[in-house]
């Protein structure tokens, strides 16, 4: 679906992308992740044939999204992150326009139900539309037709939290006849509900990129245990961090790989409660973006 | 009510900020204009005798009147030479004090950013009280220049101070004009026509003064202009009446303010409909529908212009038959017939500038992200502006003509030539200042910008060549010095041809570069 390799964008002296690399295979949702600034727009508008590249190799339907552009957008679907409006147009003309635009039917069932589904007011003239409700006339518009790719960016960011549940039953309808999704956030939970797979990014650069599974695995659990015996002496094993503790109680951080040797210590010392838990991905992008770029993996 | 202008000094000065080289530009262009105007006359009319005799001339034509107002003093130099300037140029003067008034209130407001900025320890009027204020330094320095300037231009002491006044009073009640309009409508483009058609009436009522029952001009700030008489024993008290009105309408608009929720206008937004209809398909159907009704407003206003002038023009076969008139036609620059339609090419270039600055805002606001994210191609969405653009000032300028046409044959004046051709003699020119505002836009969306000052720029290039007697290929740089003056002159394919080719390469250019660069 895309393929994005070594891609540089510059703007005068700033490199906004600096050797970005995403793939994106067919019938996935695939989280884009980064702080503000860290090139997640460019990327999606360089996808999207509006900036020119500087180098790198940018694929998208396997085509050039810059010298194809106008026929690759037959098959998706775009949300930009902040969408504005023709003030003069009407909430329900504007949605019918974006859909003809993209040579979809605006005259079926599905584009009434999600207008209802998203509590839009289709006759007000969207001069008069909330941040959130602008962003709903965009979402309305690329989930009314079946397009091969959703590009999102940031398509949450001024919904409310129930309207938030109405965009995820919308891409989990979508992703259930074979869509693919590439959902653009610095919403942790948001991604972390609907994407197969995430891509990190921070600096223009690809910091992690994985099924959340396999990233976890790179990340340290948090060992929490309390022992009858002597505390064991942890600190100072390899793969152990952070160790911290309080009377009967330790407290750890430890790499996958050691794990063994902590259990093992913390039998031998009479475990009485144990708990361990896996980083959310609140800590493994915190993580990615407290290390430099290149130390990132 | 201090409460509400909290802020107003900070806003100020982030305003002056925001419009330094527009405003310092367009003044120094209006300063020019009247240092060229006074510094000429003494030149074309050395004496006394030919001064009554041309001021004459200028009163016992209605035509002329009605465009420049009448010469109340004859044997006066001044008047004489700030005939154009007095009511005719102080309409550009006006429409720079609107553009600024509502570029820092509607516009703002719409935009979102007023928004922003109350939620800063900033008071509900300040933005409206920073406008104002602003207005009323900037119409105060253009006062001074224009005092200065034509003094060094030889024109007596008192009467230039007058005239400066003048002319600052035209700017402040045009401010207050586009105070009232940023309230009315939640729109800043209908804003911007509310402003325009009320200067507009103004305008038309003193041309109906002027030309017939007095006390009509009397209704109209740009009547008091002619009236204030600056050159000739000036009616100070005349110039009292421009700082009462703009109080009267900035504390209209201030009410209106404090009444009205932020975003919102007088009439309570209509529900469009829920459907789109199945012709707005495409960037062609879209511009059409977003250019609607300026479109409309604008054939309107060109029409009447059109008509009512082509109803005052007879006045013109008469001069055209007397060698004296023709004399002095030529020292004026032209016929009235060319006269009014060059004006008229000037003004609807903005429509084309306007037109450009639309798509612009659009890319700057990201709708034109929106479109060329479905299967539009970026050709489609720049073919759409261009043909709106050029398309739409053609459309203007032969209303224009049938307008003049019909006045003209209404009221039987002698036959002088087909002047809806006349009219459309100005297209090209009018397509080659389209063209370079586009090709602004395409090699820098911030460039657009110099679009709005090229119309104005070209007219006060060409007159100052003319007045100051500078070498004529300068004069030449502006494409409305090419255009045929028919039916003064005859018609003259190399020029419309030459105007074209222009035209085209500007485009071609434009064209290129916007499918090339980035978009945002």
């Amino acid at each position: 679906m895309i393929r994005i390799r070594g891609l540089v964008k510059t703007f005068g002296a700033f490199r906004a992308l600096d050797g970005l690399d995403l793939e994106v295979t067919a019938g996935e949702v695939h989280g884009f992740l980064g702080p503000n600034g860290a090139g997640k727009s460019t990327t999606l508008r360089v996808l999207l044939g509006l900036l020119r590249k500087d180098a790198g190799e940018v694929l998208l339907f396997g085509g050039d999204p810059w010298r194809e552009a106008a026929e690759l957008h037959r098959q998706l679907s775009y949300v930009p992150g902040d969408v504005s409006l023709w003030p003069n147009l009407s909430g329900g003309e504007t949605v019918d326009l974006l859909i003809r635009m993209r040579h979809g039917d605006p005259t079926t069932a599905r584009r009434d139900e999600l207008i209802e589904r998203f509590a839009l007011d289709p006759t007000k003239k969207t001069r008069a539309y909330s941040k959130g409700n602008r962003q709903k006339v965009a979402l309305v518009a690329a989930f009314a037709t079946d397009p091969d790719l959703l590009l999102l960016d940031e398509p949450t960011s001024g919904l409310d939290p129930l309207m938030e549940q109405v965009f995820n039953d919308c891409v989990a309808e979508h992703t259930a006849r074979g869509a693919t999704v590439l959902l653009s956030s610095h919403i942790l939970s948001e991604v972390e509900r609907l994407a197969d797979r995430v891509t990190i990014i921070r600096e223009g650069r690809t910091v992690e990129s994985g099924t959340l599974e396999s990233l976890r695995h790179l990340h340290r659990s948090k060992v929490v245990a309390t022992v009858s015996g002597a505390v064991p002496e942890l600190a100072g094993t390899p793969g152990v961090h952070d160790v911290a503790v309080d009377g009967s109680r330790v407290t750890c951080t430890v790499d996958p790989d050691a794990l063994p040797t902590v259990l093992a210590a913390l039998t031998t010392a009479g475990v009485v409660a144990l708990t361990s838990t896996l980083p959310s991905l609140e800590e493994l992008f915190l993580d990615a973006y407290r290390q430099p770029a290149q130390a990132g993996r | 009510m201090t409460n509400a202008l909290v802020g107003t000094a900070l806003l100020t000065r982030l305003a002056l900020r925001r419009d330094r080289v527009v405003a310092a530009v367009s003044i120094a262009a209006l300063v020019l204009l009247c240092f060229a105007s006074a510094a000429a006359t003494s030149g074309l009319y050395p004496d006394e005798g030919a001064r009554v005799h041309a001021a004459e001339a200028i009163n016992g034509s209605p035509a002329i009147v009605a465009l420049y107002g009448p010469i109340l003093d004859v044997r006066s130099e001044g008047e004489l030479a700030m005939t154009k300037m007095t009511v005719l140029y102080a309409v550009f003067l006006a429409a720079l004090f609107v553009v600024l008034v509502r570029r820092h209130t509607r516009v703002e407001e719409e935009s979102g950013r007023t928004e922003l900025v109350g939620g800063g320890a900033v008071g509900r009027s300040a933005p409206l009280a920073a406008a104002t204020v602003e207005a009323v330094l900037l119409a105060t320095v253009l006062g001074l220049l224009t005092a200065i300037a034509n003094t060094a231009a030889g024109l007596d002491v008192a009467g230039s101070l007058a005239f400066g006044a003048v002319w600052a009073g035209t700017g402040l009640v045009a401010a207050g004009v586009a105070a009232v309009a940023a309230q009315v409508s939640a729109s800043a483009r209908t804003c911007g026509a509310f402003a325009a058609a009320t200067i507009a009436v103004f305008f038309m009522l003193r041309a109906v003064g002027d030309t017939g029952p007095g006390w009509v001009s009397w209704c109209s700030p740009l009547g008091w202009n002619t009236q204030a008489r600056a050159y000739a024993d000036p009616r100070w008290w005349v110039l009292a009446l421009y700082p009462v009105l703009t109080a009267g309408l900035v504390g209209v608009a201030a009410l209106l303010r404090s009444r009205r929720d932020l975003g919102s206008g007088l009439l309570a937004a209509r529900p469009g409909p829920a459907r789109g209809s199945p012709r707005l398909a495409d960037a062609m159907t879209l511009a059409l529908q977003v250019h609607g009704t300026a479109i409309a407003l604008w054939t309107l206003a060109v029409a009447v212009l059109g008509v009512v002038f082509g109803m005052i023009a007879p006045g013109v076969g008469d001069l055209l038959d007397s060698g004296v008139a023709k004399d002095l036609i030529d020292k004026l620059g032209g016929l009235l017939v060319a006269a009014v339609l060059s004006m008229n090419a000037v003004v609807i270039s903005y429509f084309a500038v306007s037109v450009v600055a639309r798509a612009s805002s659009d890319e700057a606001s990201g709708r034109t992200e929106l479109v060329l994210a479905t299967s539009t191609s970026r050709s489609r969405w720049l073919a759409a502006t261009i043909l709106v653009a050029l398309v739409g000032a053609g459309w203007l300028m032969l209303v224009t003509g049938v307008g003049l046409e019909i006045g003209y044959v209404a009221t039987s004046g002698p036959d002088i030539g087909d002047l809806v051709t006349a009219a459309l003699a100005w297209v090209p020119a009018v397509w080659v200042v389209a063209g370079l505002a586009l090709l602004g836009f395409s090699l820098r969306p911030g460039w657009t910008v110099v679009g709005w000052g090229l119309p104005l720029a070209f007219l006060v290039f060409t007159l100052v060549v003319e007045l100051l007697e500078l070498p004529s290929w300068l004069g030449d740089l502006s494409p409305y010095s090419h255009v045929p003056q028919v039916p003064a002159e005859s018609w003259d394919w190399g020029a419309e041809a030459g105007l074209l080719a222009v035209a085209a390469a500007l485009l071609g250019v434009a064209w290129w570069r916007f499918t090339e660069r980035d978009i945002g």
